[in-house]
């Protein structure tokens, strides 16, 4: 097949072909538009040094996760030096494992890290596409290789985030469907790690025998990132941050509210950091909002409706529980 | 062997140009997306003019961000077929369009056995046309089987 | 910009019965056709005339004459309009302004109740817009250069009979112009002679071969002879490329009658596809689309004749208003210009007929000539035709230009190849999909155009000599009807 003859019949054949199009083609696909040779250069063609930035800013603690990722970006920034100098051959495996507590930050960090590996070149859309089980795993026979593949296709070019991944593997059913998605997830981390990056997210224990049951998977792992708690400063300042964004404030007094309540929450089970500390203040917005709409005839100001008060804390069902509990 | 300047069927956006590669396949798969189309795979063993449904290849792929998603199901197909016909369609869904945007082949068979035109002579003159495939003069499950 | 209503002597409308009705002549103005004051309504159709009114008359009575001419006015006063609800009747000029430098010429709006033109019939809107007007003496020139015709009114047409998405599929080609070429010579050849150039040119990549304008039924070439041999070169070259094909049979004649039946004869021998000329009429046209309609059959409009009312800026009608009527009253394929090619069109005035044809909402843009908003209502979408001195070394121009939805013409690009029609067919069917695929992967073909075609032509023969042949072809005249807002020059290069 290739190049076409334009043999028109019972004329010579035309003129023979000169050139190979499939080389400007292929120039045509990679085309970076100047090789970079230093460091910076490479972080100011990516702008990645930007994003880490942000990262650094806009995130409260996780200290280790930052310096891992600090980390990757530089052993990425070094292999593309290697690249342009012919030194690297084959692109770094990437595909990593965010453990950790819930509302650590996992699915946070991995967006940041999506658009991270997009300015540094390592996936071309930088974009996130975030399942679970029930997207990759079908209901019968020759349901879950298409949910898989579909899932995987759309992710392509981007990061694929699969949170609580261990319930993919479900031991105590040797028929269960999971097993087919594994082995799909694990051709495509190994034979098309161009196309995407695939991040497994969890509980650690949980994840660490996930792991020690799939070798084939663990084996393709390249980093684990293990998000700590955070400490109740952190969560204080994460609140103080969350608060900014919607356009509220502390009321005096009310920040040392909070606190107290947060170490009277940690205690307390199913406590999911980030998160928690979002979840409470949505509810002291609310309780904010019935205290004013009580006040019918009055004018406002916008320091009173920014304001979440000491008592819109002092109101949660946290603080009656510690109390029946006594001090423990 | 067909007889046209390009001795093969020239259906679809690039049949006059030489075979693109996989490279050039995924530009032309990004341009689509890219413009919001969403992409399909057929393959026949009966590529008559008139022949407008193609086994389908999987459904139509929507929400694709890369080209990568395609491309691996385009090399899928091939595999499954390699002495087909198998077309890239993109579908553009909007109002006053929601029809077909982009179609090229990529992938034909070895030998490309054309068509045959068979005339039935009619009154005043007047002929009947009919185009014959030669691909369908075997049984539809031992085409596109290499021989020779 | 609006001129001044009180300036003119008799602008006002005569309110009072008694005076109004008075048997005499009185001014338009005072008859009622010009209201200042007066906001269209969502069911009217407006008019944008230029008019040159003859010196010494005044502008605003010219465009009130202009308003009273094309509706219900006659040149004195008549007691019978008082048996009529005739305020309703009288077509309301509402606005006027000078033409940005056009000295002594106008701009005049003129809006028309909804009540005024037969539902579904260019006929009677036209004998209406276009019907004594033009010829009125006060005026020295007068040119409708615009319409916008309402929703309501647009609902009473069906259209075109196929439509572009709808010709695609049938066709199955998808993503690119459409090529095509129209016999050469024009006049003299055979049947068999004529059958001849259909095949190579379609054997040789090309979707559409065509009969010209003033092929109908001439003593060297029968119709059905024309019909018969055309039908068998499709079909053979059909077999060899695998692909649908056409040629647009020409089924212009004396009568309706004779029409029928030679596309009845084309649609027998299996064509895609019939043809016929403006010069038939709006009446022969819509009878002609709803046969098309009643029988799959893709119709082609040339229009021939357009020229003689089109082309001068100050008389006439623009022809953007002849592709909405034909829009409505229902063709396929309208010859639209090329803007590079031979004749007549100056680039932005030239995507103003195209965008015409193909949006689904025509948005207000002065640079394209185009002066109102005109929702089609999901009426179907005309495909376009480029046709008229145009050449492979040009695919880059027209591509930017028109984009994929457009049937590009090659017909001297063709058939004057210096190998053959099917080398002219290949070299324009391979710088189309070399054009279309660099497009597509990111390469601004505007700028890299003929570097593109240069390569194509590396693996191309029949490519590098149309290049070497034609390359330096450009028609490079000062376009005659632009826009009054941005003037340009004819695309070079």
């Amino acid at each position: 097949m290739g190049s076409p003859l334009y043999s028109i019949p019972g004329t010579a054949p035309a003129t023979t072909p000169v050139a190979e199009p499939t080389a400007d083609a292929a120039a045509a696909q990679a085309s970076p538009s100047t090789e970079a040779r230093t460091v910076s250069e490479v972080l100011a063609q990516s702008q990645a040094g930007a994003v880490m930035d942000e990262l650094d800013r806009d995130l409260v603690g996780l200290t280790p996760i930052k310096a891992r990722i600090r980390d990757i970006a530089a052993l990425l920034v070094i292999d593309k030096l290697r690249m342009n100098l012919g030194l690297q051959a084959q692109a770094p495996s990437l595909h990593m494992s965010f453990t950790g507590n819930p509302g650590t930050g996992k699915t946070t960090v991995a967006l940041r890290m999506a658009e991270i590996l997009f300015r540094l070149g390592y996936v071309r859309k930088g974009h996130l596409v975030a399942v679970t089980r029930d997207d990759l795993v079908g209901q019968y026979i020759g349901h879950t290789a298409p949910k898989t593949r579909e899932v995987l296709k759309r992710a392509m070019g981007g990061v694929l985030f699969i949170d609580e991944a261990y319930y993919l593997y479900r031991p105590e059913n040797e028929r269960d469907y999971g097993q087919e998605a594994i082995e799909i997830l694990l051709q495509v981390m190994e034979n098309q790690r161009d196309d995407l990056v695939v991040i497994l997210a969890g509980y650690k224990d949980r994840m660490d025998t996930f792991f020690r049951s799939n070798p084939g998977m663990s084996s393709r792992i390249a980093h684990h990132l293990d998000f700590p708690d955070y400490a109740p400063g952190e969560l204080l300042r994460i609140a103080d941050k969350l608060l900014e964004q919607h356009n509220y404030r502390f009321a005096p007094g009310a920040r040392a509210t909070f606190e107290e309540y947060l170490t009277a929450r940690i205690r307390q089970p199913n406590f999911a950091n980030a998160r928690s500390v979002r979840n409470a203040l949505d509810r002291a917005r609310l309780r904010q909002a019935s205290r004013l709409f009580a006040d019918q005839d009055r004018r406002f100001t916008a320091e009173e409706l920014t304001a979440i008060a000491a008592c819109d804390i002092r109101a949660s069902r946290v603080f009656q529980a510690a109390a029946t509990q006594g001090p423990s | 062997m067909m007889t046209n300047p390009v001795s093969k069927i020239t259906q679809g956006q690039f049949s006059f140009l030489p075979e693109l590669t996989d490279a050039e396949i995924a530009l032309q798969i990004e341009y689509g997306l890219s413009r919001g189309y969403a992409w399909s795979i057929e393959y026949t063993d009966d590529p008559h003019p008139r022949n407008t449904f193609w086994e389908m290849f999987g459904m139509p792929m929507f929400d694709l961000k890369d080209a990568a998603g395609v491309l691996t199901e385009v090399r899928n197909c091939r595999k499954g077929f390699p002495q087909h016909y198998i077309r890239l369609i993109a579908f553009d869904g909007t109002r006053g369009v929601e029809s077909i945007a982009m179609s090229f082949i990529v992938n034909r068979p070895a030998s490309e056995p054309g068509f045959g035109l068979i005339r039935q002579e009619a009154a005043g003159r007047t002929i009947r046309y009919t185009v014959h495939g030669y691909a369908t003069d075997r049984p539809e499950g031992e085409r596109g089987i290499e021989t020779s | 910009m609006a001129i001044a209503t009180g300036a003119s002597n008799g602008a006002t409308a005569i309110t009072d019965a008694k005076r109004r009705y008075q048997a005499g002549v009185l001014k338009y103005g005072q008859m009622g056709y010009w209201e200042p004051d007066y906001v269209p309504k969502d069911t009217d159709t407006v008019c944008l005339f230029r008019i040159t009114p003859q010196e010494g008359v005044d502008p605003v009575e010219a465009a009130a004459a202009v308003a009273g001419e094309s509706s219900t006015a006659t040149w004195t006063v008549v007691w019978t309009d008082r048996l009529t609800a005739c305020d309703s009747y009288r077509a309301k000029a509402f606005r006027l302004e000078p033409v940005p430098n056009g000295p002594g010429q106008f701009f005049a709006w003129v809006a028309y109740d909804i009540i005024l033109f037969e539902e579904g019939s260019i006929a009677n809107m036209t004998a209406s817009l276009i019907g004594n007007v033009f010829s009125f003496k006060p005026l020295k020139a007068a040119r409708l250069e615009d319409i916008r015709i309402p929703a309501a009114y647009v609902k009473t047409f069906k259209g075109p009979p196929t439509g572009l998405i709808v010709e695609r599929e049938r066709l199955d080609k998808f993503g690119r112009p459409l090529l095509g070429a129209t016999t050469k010579p024009k006049l003299g050849l055979s049947g068999r002679n004529y059958g001849r150039v259909i095949y190579e040119g379609l054997k040789g990549g090309l979707d559409f071969m065509k009969d010209d304008e003033n092929i109908n039924s001439q003593p060297f070439m029968h119709w059905r002879d024309r019909f018969l041999y055309v039908m068998d070169a499709v079909n053979k070259a059909s077999a060899a490329t695998g692909e649908v094909k056409g040629s647009y049979l020409n089924v212009t004649a004396a009568t309706m009658e004779d029409m029928y039946e030679r596309a009845e004869f084309a649609r027998q021998l299996g064509s895609v596809v019939v043809m016929i000329d403006l010069v038939i009429g709006w009446t022969a046209i819509q009878s002609m689309s709803n046969w098309a309609r009643r029988n799959d059959m893709i119709l082609h409009m040339h229009r021939a004749g357009h020229g003689t009312y089109t082309r001068q800026k100050n008389h006439g009608v623009s022809f953007r208003v002849i592709a909405k009527w034909l829009r409505l009253a229902g063709v396929d394929h309208l010859h639209a210009g090329t803007a590079v090619g031979k004749l007549e069109g100056d680039p932005l005035t030239v995507q103003g007929y195209y965008n015409v044809c193909r949006d689904s909402y025509t948005r207000r843009d002065l640079p394209r000539g185009i002066f109102f908003d005109q929702d089609w209502c999901d009426i179907r979408k005309v495909m376009p035709v480029a046709s008229g001195g145009i050449h492979a070394g040009q695919m880059h121009q027209l591509l930017d230009l028109f984009g994929d939805d457009v049937v590009l013409q090659f017909g001297g690009g063709t058939i004057g190849h210096p190998a053959g029609i099917q080398a002219g067919a290949v070299a324009n069917r391979v710088a189309l999909e070399a054009m279309v695929k660099a497009r597509n992967e990111g390469h601004n073909i505007r700028i890299e155009g003929a570097e593109i075609l240069r390569k194509a032509a590396r693996f191309c023969g029949p490519l590098q000599q149309a290049l070497d042949t034609w390359g330096d072809i450009t028609f490079n005249y000062t376009p005659t009807d632009a826009s009054d807002f941005t003037p340009t020059a004819a695309v070079a290069r």
